[in-house]
């Protein structure tokens, strides 16, 4: 087991050193430079020569790759060209308030798809399962900036003002500090996630439903709530962990569209800012930090499937 | 009447008192009438067809002292500065605005140059010296006074070669050098040739002073509001500047300046009561509101510009039948009415309309698509296919270029639009695609020209270098006696019309939109939101 997880760490270190060289060739791929992005419409060639100068744009991008990987490797994620500040000075009001969108999206959209997909196994072709059905089967087509524009006139502008349209968080407060701009987000990535685990719930609870062993529980007599919930759903529960999992990861991404459509200060706005000005420090940090998410919270997945599944548990060892 | 900007200046009160006072409310479109008919205006169907004239006349109501008003700015991000001299997106223009001021600065009806530090600007002999005399007991924000070794020092810092900033397009050619202190409220600019266009030059938001000492980092200005916080995207905060020269103004205890980068949150900050006024307001939304009594749109015509650009010195456009085909492809009326949803008015490949010497006479340009198929012909530039390189940098361009590729199918020319981002755009390739797009303010000709139309302009995107313009401009340049003047600019303009590397298929709107609750905007000609962003004119109705 441990021997797995360090092997697992291993590979993950591996493939966030191979993101990161892809998205350097990315940026290299990109015409233009920062120095061009920051200066935009006035990028006249005196200005850009004279703003390259200033944020040592003329070393080789090669160098300044090194420069990037070198000071990772001892702690510090290098400074904005934007901004000429260090990057994890800029970011970390942004990462605060991301982790705790994407950390109350999660708290609500888990246990309720989960409840969900049991409540429709439950109630299999009955008006319930149909009504959930379809209604998760039209959110999941939905794009979630729809979702979140829709979320917007219904309760922000047009139809009922409850709350904020646009998440405006000064500089000196966390999303915490003012509950009423997440909710709005919040809402529109557990909207996005919760028909893909309600869903893979209410698919593995059916099967486990007709499964023998709960007919035989059943039959001896076990009262229906204790089937359900000792017995059927921690063997259904499996496949919703790895989905599951795989919905938080998307949503480290998915931030991005959500933060942009309520202009939300975290980290998918700073990404989108960075691009556009060809920082590469920044966009570095970003999306390092976004692939470092997916491949812990596949691991942990991982580790939760072979704790809930005894015959994994006992091969593990 | 009691918030009119420049009040104070009796020259200024009479003439557009006079304007204002007999016209009421449709200020905007009567008195864009009015010049126009001046200049002689004889267009088909150009001076504001059908622009609903939704002037919002808040300029009668009464303002009240106090209050915080919080501005929905376009664009901006981490680049963002607060820095008084590198101003680049709309966030940074709108700060400049209002915690600093340049000498002097065009008033947002583009009537005349308004004297702000300055008390006056005045020629030597010959426009090639300048005299800039300050008024008296100016002070900076933290109290020194304003001297003439603020405005050295300011100057310095535009024009430095090292670091030139924004203005130093304008007003590089003063020999910075040789500037003098005549005494403390003095002095003197002498210009590497002369240039009686100097004063509209100078007079712009960018050029603004600052003090010797100045540190970005912890700014100071003499503008209607002080600084007190800044965070790049964001948002940045500004107090009332109680010792403003400018009596009884600001209104408003606090300015709170918010970043925007998305047309739809920016709308909805609005309507949901998050900022009380919101810049660039996409005309889709005009309708949806101004239905809503609680809110109010401010539309102003003005000369603001986004042309093609055509490299006159670039295959096919180094043959000048290629660009007038390429002008005549135009239907500018249905550029008008779909890129811009009506909120414009059609122009002639000429810029500078509100500029006493602007050519209204030459014939308006229509579409002829016969006529743009047979000088393609003779060019031997039959089936022609060209590349148009754009980028969402301005509103309403990539549409134009979309609209553009659709009208030139009509003379059998495959213009293929390339759409790029923003980066790329102003990336190795700016100032040299053969065919792009671009977006001016307004402005007087020559400063225009100066920008753009030389050899030595920064922006010489079109690489027009005409021997008989340049001669037209030198001469124009040096001449003090208006007429005279107009007579050899309408010259210049002429072959500019005839042969210039610009399509210019229209003047574009500014549309803003605010809170009921406030008053004292007024519309801009200048083509800066909400009448140069002067909020130092603006605050909650009583």
């Amino acid at each position: 087991m441990r021997k797995m997880i360090l092997q697992r760490l291993a590979l993950g270190v591996l493939t966030l050193w191979l993101i990161s060289l892809i998205v350097f060739a990315a940026l290299l791929a990109l015409p233009g430079d920062a120095a061009t992005a920051i200066l935009g419409r006035e990028a006249t060639p005196d200005r850009v020569a004279a703003l390259r100068d200033q944020l040592n744009l003329d070393d080789s991008i090669v160098s300044q790759y090194l420069q990037w990987i070198g000071g990772v490797l001892s702690g510090s994620f290098g400074t904005s060209a934007a901004t000429q500040e260090p990057v994890s000075e800029l970011l970390s009001a942004r990462v605060g308030n991301s982790a705790f969108l994407v950390l109350v999206a999660a708290l609500v959209a888990i246990p309720l798809s989960i409840g969900l997909g049991v409540l429709m196994a439950m109630r299999r072709d009955r008006p319930v399962d149909h009504i959930g059905s379809t209604l998760s089967l039209v959110l999941a087509a939905l794009p979630e900036f729809v979702i979140g524009i829709g979320l917007i006139l219904l309760f922000a502008t047009s139809v009922f003002q409850w709350f904020p349209a646009v998440s405006l968080i000064a500089p000196d407060q966390r999303a915490w500090d003012v509950p009423d701009v997440v909710v709005l987000p919040a809402l529109t990535l557990v909207l996005a996630v919760v028909p893909y685990i309600s869903r893979i719930m209410r698919g593995s609870m059916i099967e486990v439903l007709e499964s023998e062993y709960v007919t035989m529980a059943r039959l001896k007599g076990i009262s229906e709530r204790e089937v359900i919930w000792r017995h059927a759903v921690p063997n259904a529960i499996v496949p919703a962990i790895q989905v599951a999992a795989l919905q938080l990861a998307w949503m480290a991404g998915g931030v991005v569209l959500v933060e942009f459509v309520f202009s939300y200060p975290g980290i998918g706005q700073a990404l989108v800012g960075a691009v556009e000005n060809r920082d590469m420090p920044v966009v570095q940090t970003v999306t390092i930090l976004g692939a470092g998410i997916y491949v812990l919270l596949n691991l942990v997945a991982d580790l939760l499937t072979i704790l809930v599944t005894p015959k994994l548990r006992t091969s593990a060892r | 009447m009691t918030i009119e900007p420049g009040m104070r200046w009796v020259d200024a009160l009479t003439r557009r008192q006079a304007l204002r006072g007999a016209l009421g409310t449709g200020v905007a479109l009567t008195a864009g009438g009015v010049l126009g008919a001046c200049g002689g205006d004889g267009d088909g169907g150009g001076g504001g067809g059908g622009t609903p004239a939704t002037s919002s006349s808040t300029g009668d109501a009464e303002l009240k002292p106090g209050g915080i008003l919080r501005v929905g700015a376009t664009g901006g991000g981490a680049e963002d500065t607060i820095d008084a001299h590198r101003p680049t997106s709309d966030p940074d223009i709108m700060r400049v605005w209002n915690m600093y001021e340049s000498l002097a600065v065009r008033t947002p009806d583009f009537e005349e140059l308004e004297m702000l530090l300055a008390e006056s600007i005045e020629a030597g002999k010959t426009p090639k010296t300048w005299d800039i005399r300050l008024k008296p007991d100016l002070t900076f924000h933290n109290g020194k006074p304003v001297t003439a070794d603020d405005v050295i020092f300011s100057l310095r810092r535009i024009v430095d070669e090292k670091d030139p900033k924004v203005g130093a397009a304008s007003i590089g050619y003063i020999d910075a050098k040789w500037l003098k202190k005549l005494d403390d409220r003095t002095v003197r600019v002498p210009l590497q040739f002369a240039n009686a266009g100097f004063p509209d030059d100078l007079g712009q938001y960018f050029n603004a002073i600052v003090p010797t000492d100045y540190d970005p980092e912890n700014p100071v200005g003499t503008g209607p509001f002080k600084y007190d916080s800044f965070t790049p995207g964001e948002q940045s905060r500004f107090l009332k500047n109680p010792d403003y020269w400018e009596d009884g103004k600001p209104y408003v205890d606090e300015l709170i300046i918010v970043d925007f980068t998305d047309d739809t949150a920016r709308v909805n900050a609005l309507l949901g009561g998050q900022v009380d006024a919101i810049t660039t307001l996409p005309a889709s939304q005009i309708a949806n509101v101004q239905a809503n009594p609680n809110f109010k749109v401010l539309i102003s015509e003005t000369g603001a510009w986004q042309p093609f650009t055509m490299r006159v010195d670039a295959a096919p456009f180094d043959d000048n039948r290629v660009r007038q085909a390429f002008r005549l492809i135009v239907d500018r009326q249905q550029m008008v009415d779909q890129v811009l949803s009506g909120q414009g008015r059609i122009a002639n490949d000429l810029y500078a309309p509100y500029d006493p010497a602007f050519a209204s006479d030459l014939p308006q340009r229509e579409q002829d698509l016969e006529q743009a198929k047979s000088l393609l012909k003779q060019a031997g530039h039959e089936g022609l296919s060209v590349e148009l390189v754009t980028a969402p940098v301005f509103q309403g361009i990539v549409e134009a270029a979309q609209v553009f590729a659709e009208q030139a199918k009509g003379a059998g020319v495959d213009v293929k639009v390339r759409k790029v981002d923003s980066g790329t755009f102003y990336g190795d390739n700016y100032l040299k695609w053969p065919f792009a797009q671009d977006f001016w303010a307004t402005r007087v000709y020559l400063a225009q020209v100066a920008q753009g139309d030389l050899p030595e302009s920064p922006f010489n995107e079109t690489h027009w270098k005409d021997p008989r313009f340049l001669d037209l401009i030198q001469q124009a340049r040096a001449e003090l006696d208006e007429a005279k003047r107009k007579e050899i600019l309408v010259e210049a303009q002429t072959i500019q019309h005839e042969e210039g590397g610009y399509i210019i298929p229209y003047f574009s709107n500014i549309i803003d939109g605010y809170s009921a609750k406030l008053g004292g905007f007024v519309e801009a000609k200048s083509g800066f939101p909400f009448g140069n962003y002067w909020f130092k004119n603006s605050g909650f109705v009583a």
